[in-house]
């Protein structure tokens, strides 16, 4: 098995991501505020933000009103932001730091979301973040607490540690074994979530998973890290046997060879079609049927050929055929280097 | 209206998502919505709010006046809407969504971080203050019942049993 990162599991796990709910006392929470409300909290944000050395530092502010449709996709795409967030962006606005790795958004379902990334398994490190960062606004904007129900939160579901820990994972052996629904089922009963990727169709596409805990009250914050890690750890081998079996297959090695040469040569290539030549490459450099290409950089050209991304960095309005064309060259570009160097 | 995905059941759940470069919403039914990682730990006990409000109060309207004193929710409001007004709410309502969370959570209580600064309802001294305030209400509105579990906790906390 080809894993040059031991311990981050790369092979299987894209991202780790942790997120931490809080809302102010004295603010009513984001159902209850009108416009003006949401405006004057961002504002109250961002004022502390710059009072804070450390803060307007490492982050800058994005009003979402400003943005563009595009733009404002491209950072779903990017992970940044929740669809959610930009289905309505009135009085909304987010942070980000410059590698885009932490980013907080203000008034979402609550008053503040933060989110705290790292490339494949590492919730330790995202944690770690996560919790500096919430420490500091605390300080600054003093979050809403109680001693038995934890950080109080709009929905009474997230109380406790407001925190969600998720994995992005990548499953196409289980998929193909067809397995994944059981395990879900498994995975529900102990308190996790796994999400398959909506594709035009409400069943999930592809093979990109994410792993997450659901419960929030009673355990503390690394009680949940150290469950889903455990959960993730288990998965991540089950996986690596059903890989193992899967490369043996004659199919199996046809399919991942005849992907890889598709996006090295294709002059035209769809989202959806890529997204699923591309899970087949990541499977053949995990197995050893493809050389190996660094999994950071198969990460980031997954995020940057989507297609809103692939239209703003590109910085002009794409027809649907120019955009097709404009990522089969990026993909077979990127193939020939093995890194994403677009935009630098 | 029906799920999207089994076209059976009715939805209670909207997922917005991103599909090529397009908002997309979908609406599952409690069932799609588990199966497909989109549930909760209400939708685990296969209830929502207005479920575990009939089974409360047998379904009947409240007619409560009490308002929070910080946005205007009265506890009809959180019961409907699923969410609670502002974090005043939690106190003004403290008793009665007790036995909610039980029911969404278990019967537990917190075991995670506490805040170093700025938590304003995170002290003892600020929780009593307000404790003791919304006990004199309580008396002066004749909610007797109301009052007598105010001042049990006020005792508990000043006896010292608050978590360090």
């Amino acid at each position: 098995m080809n894993n040059p990162n031991p311990g981050c599991e790369e092979d299987v796990v894209i991202r780790t991501q942790i997120h931490l709910i809080r809302n102010l006392t004295d603010v009513p929470f984001c159902a209850k505020m009108s416009r003006a409300d949401r405006q004057k909290l961002s504002e109250r944000v961002v004022e502390a933000f710059s009072g804070n050395e450390t803060l307007s530092h490492l982050f800058q502010f994005t009003d979402m009103e400003s943005l563009s449709r595009v733009e404002a996709v491209s950072l779903v795409e990017r992970h940044l932001v929740s669809a959610d967030f930009i289905s309505d962006r009135r009085g909304r606005g987010f942070f980000v730091n410059a590698d885009e790795t932490v980013s907080i958004m203000v008034n979402e379902e609550d008053h503040i979301h933060l989110q705290s990334s790292e490339a494949g398994l590492n919730p330790q490190k995202a944690f770690a973040t996560a919790d500096g960062l919430d420490d500091i606004l605390d300080k600054c904007l003093g979050f809403a607490f109680d001693e038995n129900l934890g950080y109080l939160t709009q929905n009474p579901v997230n109380l406790g540690t407001g925190m969600r820990a998720s994995l992005m994972l990548h499953l196409p052996a289980l998929r193909e074994g067809g397995g994944i629904s059981r395990i879900s089922a498994n995975l529900s009963k102990l308190g996790l979530a796994l999400r398959g990727t909506f594709g035009s169709g409400v069943e999930p596409k592809g093979a990109v998973y994410q792993l997450s805990n659901r419960v929030t009250f009673g355990l503390s914050e690394q009680e949940a890290i150290a469950n889903l890690q455990s959960i993730a750890m288990q998965l991540i081998e089950q996986e690596r046997a059903a890989r193992k079996e899967l490369a043996e297959s004659l199919e199996i090695q046809d399919t991942v060879s005849r992907s890889l040469a598709i996006l090295q040569s294709a002059k035209m290539m769809a989202n959806e079609e890529f997204m699923q030549l591309i899970s087949n490459v990541r499977f053949g450099v995990a197995t050893g049927l493809v050389d190996p290409i660094d999994y950071g950089e198969i990460n980031r050209l997954m995020v940057l050929v989507q297609p809103a991304t692939l239209t703003f960095y590109s910085g002009k309005k794409l027809t649907p055929a120019e955009r097709r064309s404009l990522r089969a060259e990026k993909i077979r570009d990127f193939l020939k280097k093995g890194k994403y160097l677009w935009p630098n | 209206m029906l799920c999207d995905s089994c076209g059976k059941n009715p939805v209670t759940t909207h997922i917005k998502t991103i599909i090529n470069g397009e908002l997309t919403e979908y609406s599952l039914c409690a069932e799609c919505a588990q199966r497909l990682g989109y549930g909760n730990l209400l939708t685990g006990l296969g209830c929502d709010y207005g479920s575990l409000l009939g089974g409360f109060f047998g379904g009947t309207e409240l007619d409560d006046p009490v308002r929070c004193k910080c946005c205007g929710s009265t506890f009809d409001d959180i019961m409907r809407s699923g969410q609670v007004g502002c974090a005043q709410c939690y106190h003004t309502f403290y008793d009665r969504l007790i036995p909610l969370i039980q029911r969404i959570h278990g019967n537990t209580r917190h075991r995670g971080k506490v805040p170093g600064g700025g938590a304003l309802q995170s002290r003892p001294q600020e929780q009593l203050s307000l404790m003791r305030r919304e006990l004199r209400e309580a008396i002066d509105a004749e909610n007797f019942e109301h009052a007598a579990s105010l001042r049990d906790r006020i005792k508990e906390l000043e006896g010292g049993k608050v978590h360090e």
